[in-house]
């Protein structure tokens, strides 16, 4: 097998203990920075002083994490010294026993090149109520080792066995939740989306659309964090079938959290927003006889946005508005709530097309920006 | 060209040997019972759903599937049993080492025999695209508007007798399907992941694109039909489903079509704006997708238009001009920009500039004034049909005041700097208009 010489053979620089096959092994995949390797092994040790060879040739092993732990006889066996020969991923060990054990020994050590990922494949329902949620582990060994029967941990949960060769990946269905509800989410921020379609020359433009996933008992989820990762959602179709809606990235979600992922853009509704005002008002000058000059003035704008909903059915739309500096609304028609000094967040509902046409909310606020200086 | 295969290994080994694993040959190769593709536009995405009837046996099979020289994501592989899925564990999906464009699934069945399967998985090289032909009467009030799609398969792979399916709608793509088939291992390796920079290069080079349908494999004995394409809406897109199934080998695309609507009542509708378009007025045909122009049954995808107009009873065309079509969700207006024309004229004149109302400082410096313009717009229709006319005037202020007098049609504000004026022009006929524009200045600015 290419590249996979058992590297834990014991060698013969000093053949007092021969290093045996190892026991219990646990690959634990808690920490997403690196992967920690526990194997047990049973030392044949003779009274006196025992030198023990540990080497990991074509195997990423962190030197400095090696540690090696005594289980059976802590207190008559005692790792003396650790010693590397020149040139050789190597090491030896040297322990004292104060009598003939058959000892159990915990090495561990950081192996690179082995690692996890989580993704994430969610099939929703026809009306975009609920989805059903599934988690795979991908389990991707490129260390250089043979793994024939491991314990694999995670941060929580059940530990589970599995066998995974040098090279290989391998992908687990891990956590799997039904009828997990969702929220769909349509969201327009004025700073990122064109305010006038029509200037756009034949190009649509699309409101990021969302399904918002709240990981918590009600949702069916809330066991523990979900992890972060590439999540692929479907949509059952009706015809027995399914249709691809999209994929994104999420963070880890601790319980509690939300978890929202983009699927891709709306076309169906369609935003025209402009600013109708724009003049200074309240203006203050310098008592100069001569030349007067501004110092400090108010400006009247006024914003209208048209949102025109050519879908059959209704929508939440999550408008975002950026007002910057010191303001006061003086008429806003629609309710919106501040995220922080300058943002405004409208949720505007959107009644479902008509056989009329389509359905229509007109956004009007005027406000003043105060107190700005030439 | 087969390239994808599955086989079924009722694997007693405990272990597979590396350098023999592609070798094993040993199996039934389950043909494909029922295919469906679910093909995207907005990117080279689409979606193979293959059903096939597995014999399994009880206790645990392994089932190899491999996808050499095709351009398949092998992390979207997914296999789901139709029937006894309670007594069919699928514990694993293995990427096995050294082996490229293979997969196993370890499965544990509770019953022996015949087992369909689905699997599902995303492909690149096969896409669509929409492209329509308008065909104007002679009087320009109507228009027969034709709609096609034309789905080309550059997958690699062959697909006969498909349920074929086309999405309309842009969706959140993260990696490129072509790049992930390209990868050296599924999910990458830990630490650097190189990835190979050249997708697709070969398959491009070899591509053949045949135009139309007659030089398709034709089934024989079959009187060909018409087929309808059922549209309906699904989240934010729409999916077309073409009746019946369709064979597209690699490497061939084929035109199907999509609509067909005669007497589609159109505007000629000329827009004049010298910030956006110059100093020519711009011909749009504008239409809406709804049930009064005769459509309004689904969304229109994206597309090239080609424009014609039939000249004289023989039914002899002109071509009229091309114009790029976005989505058109119904109940919305389509406007098809065919280009700047002559034969519509539009020119504005400054036929007076004065100032006015100046203020000034204690030391009789100037602190205020206003400018009055008085512009006159003469427009004339050359055309022997009637045309809707739009102009726009752009101001450099925000502190204005307009007064129009003339025939200047419907006005309307635009935004805090734009105005509209939309006129209706029977055929050969001028009209004039004027519009004195009042613009404050400097301290003057103050109370308006």
């Amino acid at each position: 097998m290419v590249g996979l010489t058992a590297p834990f053979m014991a060698r013969a620089r000093t053949t007092l203990v021969a290093l045996p096959e190892r026991d219990a092994t646990v690959i634990r995949l808690d920490n997403p920075m690196a992967t920690l390797i526990e194997e047990e092994r049973q030392l044949t040790l003779q009274k006196g002083l025992n030198k023990i060879d540990f080497s990991w040739k074509g195997v990423s092993i962190d030197a400095d994490s090696i540690r090696l732990q005594i289980i059976d006889h802590p207190g008559q066996v005692t790792l003396l010294n650790v010693s590397y020969p020149p040139n050789e991923a190597a090491l030896v060990w040297e322990i004292a026993s104060e009598s003939d054990f058959v000892e159990t020994v915990r090495i561990s050590y950081l192996l690179g090149n082995i690692d996890r990922l989580i993704t994430y494949k969610a099939v929703a329902d026809k009306a975009e109520t609920a989805i059903d949620f599934r988690s795979y582990l991908v389990l991707r060994n490129f260390s250089g080792e043979n793994f024939d029967n491991a314990m694999v941990k995670l941060d929580d949960g059940e530990a589970f066995k599995q066998a995974i060769d040098h090279e290989e990946t391998k992908r687990l269905l891990f956590l799997k939740a039904g009828n997990v509800p969702i929220t769909k989410i349509w969201r327009w921020d004025s700073a990122q989306l064109p305010w006038d379609p029509e200037t756009l020359n034949n190009k649509n433009v699309g409101i990021p659309v969302s399904y918002r996933i709240v990981n918590n008992k009600t949702s069916g989820l809330g066991g523990h964090a979900l992890w972060g990762g590439k999540a692929r959602i479907f949509q059952v179709d009706g015809h027995r079938s399914t249709i691809f809606l999209g994929e994104d990235v999420s963070g880890l979600v601790p319980v509690g959290e939300k978890m929202e992922l983009y699927i891709g853009d709306s076309r169906d509704i369609v935003v025209t927003q402009r600013k109708m005002k724009e003049k200074q008002i309240n203006i203050r000058r310098t008592q100069h006889k001569s030349n007067p000059r501004i110092v400090l003035y108010d400006m009247d704008e006024e914003i209208t946005a048209k949102i025109e909903n050519f879908k059959d059915t209704p929508a939440v739309l999550t408008m975002i508005q950026h007002i910057p500096g010191e303001w006061k609304m003086v008429n806003c028609n629609l309710e919106y709530s501040r995220k922080d000094a300058n943002t405004l967040e409208f949720e505007i509902d959107l009644p479902a097309r008509r056989d009329t046409g389509m359905a229509v909310v007109q956004l009007k606020m005027n406000y003043h920006r105060l107190n700005l200086r030439p | 060209m087969k390239y994808l295969k599955i086989a079924l290994l009722f694997l007693v080994v405990g272990m597979i040997s590396q350098p023999s694993f592609a070798k094993v040959d040993l199996v039934t190769l389950p043909g494909r019972d029922t295919t469906q593709l679910t093909i995207y536009n907005s990117a080279d995405l689409t979606l193979v759903r293959d059903g096939r009837a597995l014999t399994l046996k009880e206790g645990r099979n392994q089932l190899q599937f491999s996808w050499a020289n095709t351009l398949i994501d092998p992390t979207s592989l997914e296999m789901l049993p139709k029937t006894n899925a309670d007594k069919i564990d699928i514990f694993d999906l293995t990427y096995p080492p050294r082996v490229k464009n293979l997969g196993v699934w370890n499965i544990k069945s509770g019953i022996q025999g015949k087992v369909p399967v689905e699997l599902t998985y995303l492909t690149s090289g096969i896409s669509w695209r929409a492209f329509y032909m308008g065909t104007l009467a002679p009087d320009e009030k109507t228009m027969r508007l034709k709609g096609y799609v034309r789905v080309t398969n550059n997958s690699g792979e062959d697909y006969e007798n498909a349920q074929t399916r086309l999405i309309v709608g842009k969706v959140n793509l993260l990696d490129q399907i072509a790049q992930l088939a390209k990868r050296e291992h599924p999910y990458g390796r830990p630490g650097a992941v190189p990835i190979s920079g050249e997708i697709q290069a070969s398959l491009k080079a070899k591509r053949v694109l045949m135009e139309t349908a007659e030089a398709m494999p034709s089934v024989a004995g079959k009187i060909p039909e018409k087929k309808e394409i059922t549209k309906e809406g699904l989240s934010e897109y729409f999916l077309y489903t073409i009746e019946g199934t369709e064979t597209i080998p690699t490497g061939w695309s084929k035109r199907l079509p999509s609509f067909d609507v005669a007497g589609v009542p159109v505007v000629n509708l000329y827009k004049f704006e010298q910030r956006r378009y110059g100093d020519r007025p711009v011909r749009f045909l504008s239409f809406k997708n709804d049930d009064t122009h005769k459509l309004g049954e689904s969304p229109i995808p994206g597309g090239m238009l080609k424009a014609f107009r039939i000249v004289d009873d023989t039914q002899h065309l002109s071509y009229e001009g091309q114009s790029s079509f976005k989505y058109i969700p119904v109940d919305e207006d389509v406007e098809l920009n065919l280009g700047p024309v002559q034969n519509v004229v539009v020119e504005p004149k400054l036929m007076d500039y004065r100032t006015d109302n100046y203020t000034f400082d204690k030391k009789g410096q100037i602190t205020g004034w206003d400018e009055i313009r008085t512009f006159r717009i003469e427009v004339k229709n050359t055309r022997e049909v009637a045309v809707r006319l739009e102009i726009k005037r752009n101001f450099d202020t925000n502190y204005w005041d307009l007064k129009n007098s003339g025939d200047y049609g419907n006005f309307e504000k635009e935004d805090k700097d734009t105005v509209k004026y939309a006129l209706q022009l029977p055929p050969h006929s001028n009209k004039e208009f004027d519009y004195i524009l009042t613009t404050y200045h400097g301290h003057r600015q103050d109370n308006h």
